[in-house]
Protein backbone atom coordinates (compact mmCIF):
# COMPACT_ATOMS: atom_id res chain seq x y z
CA UNK A 1 0.00 0.00 0.00
CA UNK A 2 1.29 3.23 -1.16
CA UNK A 3 1.25 6.26 1.61
CA UNK A 4 2.05 10.10 1.86
CA UNK A 5 2.98 9.57 5.56
CA UNK A 6 6.87 10.79 4.58
CA UNK A 7 5.87 13.47 3.11
CA UNK A 8 3.36 15.03 5.47
CA UNK A 9 5.64 14.05 8.57
CA UNK A 10 8.35 16.49 6.28
CA UNK A 11 6.07 19.41 6.04
CA UNK A 12 5.56 19.13 9.49
CA UNK A 13 8.91 19.11 9.65
CA UNK A 14 8.85 16.13 12.34
CA UNK A 15 11.60 13.36 12.67
CA UNK A 16 10.27 9.74 12.62
CA UNK A 17 10.48 9.48 16.26
CA UNK A 18 8.47 12.56 16.76
CA UNK A 19 5.33 10.80 14.99
CA UNK A 20 6.21 7.72 16.62
CA UNK A 21 5.85 9.38 19.76
CA UNK A 22 2.58 10.94 19.11
CA UNK A 23 0.99 7.78 17.83
CA UNK A 24 2.17 5.53 20.31
CA UNK A 25 4.44 3.28 18.31
CA UNK A 26 8.36 2.73 17.78
CA UNK A 27 10.05 4.77 14.75
CA UNK A 28 10.72 1.45 13.47
CA UNK A 29 7.06 1.37 12.77
CA UNK A 30 6.99 4.12 11.50
CA UNK A 31 10.15 3.76 9.19
CA UNK A 32 8.02 0.37 8.21
CA UNK A 33 4.99 1.91 7.22
CA UNK A 34 6.93 5.08 5.63
CA UNK A 35 8.81 2.34 3.17
CA UNK A 36 5.66 0.06 2.57
CA UNK A 37 7.39 -2.54 4.12
CA UNK A 38 4.15 -2.53 6.76
CA UNK A 39 0.48 -2.00 6.31
CA UNK A 40 -0.41 -0.38 9.21
CA UNK A 41 -4.33 -1.51 11.33
CA UNK A 42 -7.04 0.42 11.17
CA UNK A 43 -7.04 1.58 14.48
CA UNK A 44 -3.53 2.50 13.77
CA UNK A 45 -4.12 4.10 9.98
CA UNK A 46 -7.39 6.03 11.95
CA UNK A 47 -4.87 7.61 14.70
CA UNK A 48 -2.74 8.97 11.30
CA UNK A 49 -6.03 10.69 9.93
CA UNK A 50 -7.18 12.37 12.99
CA UNK A 51 -3.38 13.50 13.74
CA UNK A 52 -3.02 15.02 10.45
CA UNK A 53 -6.88 15.85 9.69
CA UNK A 54 -7.03 14.19 6.62
CA UNK A 55 -9.21 11.41 5.49
CA UNK A 56 -7.29 7.85 5.71
CA UNK A 57 -7.79 7.65 1.65
CA UNK A 58 -6.11 10.80 1.53
CA UNK A 59 -2.81 8.99 3.29
CA UNK A 60 -3.28 5.72 2.33
CA UNK A 61 -3.77 4.46 -1.27
CA UNK A 62 -3.99 0.57 -2.22
CA UNK A 63 -1.10 -0.26 -4.62
CA UNK A 64 -2.65 -0.78 -7.71
CA UNK A 65 -2.58 -4.65 -9.49
CA UNK B 1 2.98 2.07 23.72
CA UNK B 2 6.46 2.83 21.49
CA UNK B 3 9.22 1.13 22.80
CA UNK B 4 11.50 3.77 23.27
CA UNK B 5 9.36 4.79 26.93
CA UNK B 6 10.59 1.14 28.39
CA UNK B 7 14.00 0.02 29.09
CA UNK B 8 15.26 -2.47 26.64
CA UNK B 9 15.25 -5.76 28.45
CA UNK B 10 18.11 -7.36 26.32
CA UNK B 11 20.79 -6.59 28.88
CA UNK B 12 18.61 -7.84 31.89
CA UNK B 13 17.55 -11.41 30.17
CA UNK B 14 21.68 -11.64 29.36
CA UNK B 15 22.69 -11.05 33.06
CA UNK B 16 19.46 -13.78 34.32
CA UNK B 17 21.11 -16.07 31.12
CA UNK B 18 24.45 -15.99 32.47
CA UNK B 19 23.24 -15.91 36.24
CA UNK B 20 20.98 -19.44 34.64
CA UNK B 21 24.54 -20.50 33.13
CA UNK B 22 26.74 -20.06 36.33
CA UNK B 23 23.58 -21.90 38.09
CA UNK B 24 23.84 -24.96 36.15
CA UNK B 25 28.07 -25.22 36.05
CA UNK B 26 28.02 -24.31 40.17
CA UNK B 27 25.04 -26.99 41.36
CA UNK B 28 25.17 -29.33 38.91
CA UNK B 29 28.00 -31.12 40.15
CA UNK B 30 26.56 -31.05 43.40
CA UNK B 31 23.13 -32.62 41.82
CA UNK B 32 24.72 -35.58 41.32
CA UNK B 33 26.47 -36.50 44.16
CA UNK B 34 23.50 -35.38 46.67
CA UNK B 35 21.65 -38.27 48.35
CA UNK B 36 18.82 -35.97 49.67
CA UNK B 37 16.22 -36.52 47.21
CA UNK B 38 14.21 -32.77 48.75
CA UNK B 39 17.98 -30.93 48.09
CA UNK B 40 18.90 -32.94 44.77
CA UNK B 41 15.28 -31.32 43.48
CA UNK B 42 15.80 -28.03 45.41
CA UNK B 43 19.34 -27.78 43.69
CA UNK B 44 17.69 -29.22 40.43
CA UNK B 45 15.01 -26.55 40.10
CA UNK B 46 17.43 -23.20 41.25
CA UNK B 47 18.09 -22.56 37.95
CA UNK B 48 14.39 -22.20 36.85
CA UNK B 49 14.31 -19.40 38.80
CA UNK B 50 16.76 -16.79 36.65
CA UNK B 51 15.16 -18.54 33.63
CA UNK B 52 11.91 -17.92 34.59
CA UNK B 53 12.46 -13.91 35.22
CA UNK B 54 13.99 -14.24 31.77
CA UNK B 55 10.91 -15.40 29.85
CA UNK B 56 8.66 -13.12 32.20
CA UNK B 57 10.70 -10.37 30.93
CA UNK B 58 10.57 -11.29 27.30
CA UNK B 59 6.63 -11.82 27.73
CA UNK B 60 6.32 -8.25 29.05
CA UNK B 61 8.43 -6.43 26.54
CA UNK B 62 6.54 -8.56 23.70
CA UNK B 63 2.78 -7.13 25.50
CA UNK B 64 4.28 -3.43 25.98
CA UNK B 65 5.38 -3.50 22.03
CA UNK B 66 3.45 -2.19 19.06
CA UNK B 67 1.31 -3.31 16.55
CA UNK B 68 4.05 -4.38 14.16
CA UNK B 69 6.68 -5.47 16.98
CA UNK B 70 3.90 -7.54 18.03
CA UNK B 71 3.11 -9.17 14.59
CA UNK B 72 7.21 -10.07 14.19
CA UNK B 73 7.49 -11.39 17.46
CA UNK B 74 3.97 -13.49 16.47
CA UNK B 75 5.38 -14.62 13.13
CA UNK B 76 9.04 -15.54 15.03
CA UNK B 77 7.30 -17.36 17.36
CA UNK B 78 5.06 -19.32 14.89
CA UNK B 79 8.44 -20.38 13.10
CA UNK B 80 10.40 -20.90 16.23
CA UNK B 81 7.92 -23.54 17.19
CA UNK B 82 7.68 -25.56 13.63
CA UNK B 83 11.02 -25.33 13.35
CA UNK B 84 11.57 -26.72 17.02
CA UNK B 85 8.51 -29.57 16.46
CA UNK B 86 10.38 -30.42 13.52
CA UNK B 87 13.54 -30.95 14.58
CA UNK B 88 11.97 -33.09 17.70
CA UNK B 89 9.88 -35.11 15.62
CA UNK B 90 12.46 -36.29 13.61
CA UNK B 91 14.58 -37.09 16.27
CA UNK B 92 12.17 -38.98 17.75
CA UNK B 93 11.40 -41.24 14.74
CA UNK B 94 15.42 -41.43 14.35
CA UNK B 95 14.82 -42.85 18.45
CA UNK B 96 12.52 -45.36 18.04
CA UNK B 97 14.13 -46.73 14.92
CA UNK B 98 16.64 -47.31 17.33
CA UNK B 99 19.29 -45.03 15.22
CA UNK B 100 19.98 -42.11 18.06
CA UNK B 101 20.50 -42.80 21.41
CA UNK B 102 17.76 -40.62 23.60
CA UNK B 103 17.03 -39.94 27.12
CA UNK B 104 15.29 -38.25 29.72
CA UNK B 105 18.42 -35.65 29.79
CA UNK B 106 18.07 -34.24 26.11
CA UNK B 107 14.92 -32.63 26.73
CA UNK B 108 16.72 -29.88 28.28
CA UNK B 109 17.73 -29.48 24.79
CA UNK B 110 14.11 -28.29 23.67
CA UNK B 111 14.06 -24.56 25.12
CA UNK B 112 17.38 -23.62 24.01
CA UNK B 113 16.72 -24.84 20.35
CA UNK B 114 13.11 -23.05 20.49
CA UNK B 115 15.07 -19.56 21.87
CA UNK B 116 18.27 -19.61 19.30
CA UNK B 117 15.52 -20.64 16.54
CA UNK B 118 12.94 -17.57 17.58
CA UNK B 119 16.04 -15.01 18.12
CA UNK B 120 16.92 -15.99 14.38
CA UNK B 121 13.38 -15.70 13.41
CA UNK B 122 12.84 -12.95 14.59
CA UNK B 123 15.83 -11.54 13.35
CA UNK B 124 14.72 -12.42 10.03
CA UNK B 125 11.52 -11.10 10.01
CA UNK B 126 12.73 -7.98 12.03
CA UNK B 127 14.74 -7.46 8.76
CA UNK B 128 11.49 -8.11 6.52
CA UNK B 129 10.20 -4.90 7.99
CA UNK B 130 13.31 -2.82 7.49
CA UNK B 131 14.32 -2.98 11.32
CA UNK B 132 17.21 -5.09 12.65
CA UNK B 133 17.06 -5.69 16.19
CA UNK B 134 12.53 -4.92 16.46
Amino acid sequence: MKNRLRELRDKRAWSQGDLAEQLEVSRQTVNAIETGRYDPSLPLAFRIARLFRMTIESIFEPAKE
Amino acid sequence: MPRSRHADPRRKVMLLMLVFVGLMFFLWPHVRTTTSLPFKTLLTLLPIVPMGAALWLIATDIVRSDEMQQRAHLIAMSLASGITAAVTFIAGFLCAAGVLALGGDDLMFVLPLISVSYAASNWMVSRRYGNVGC
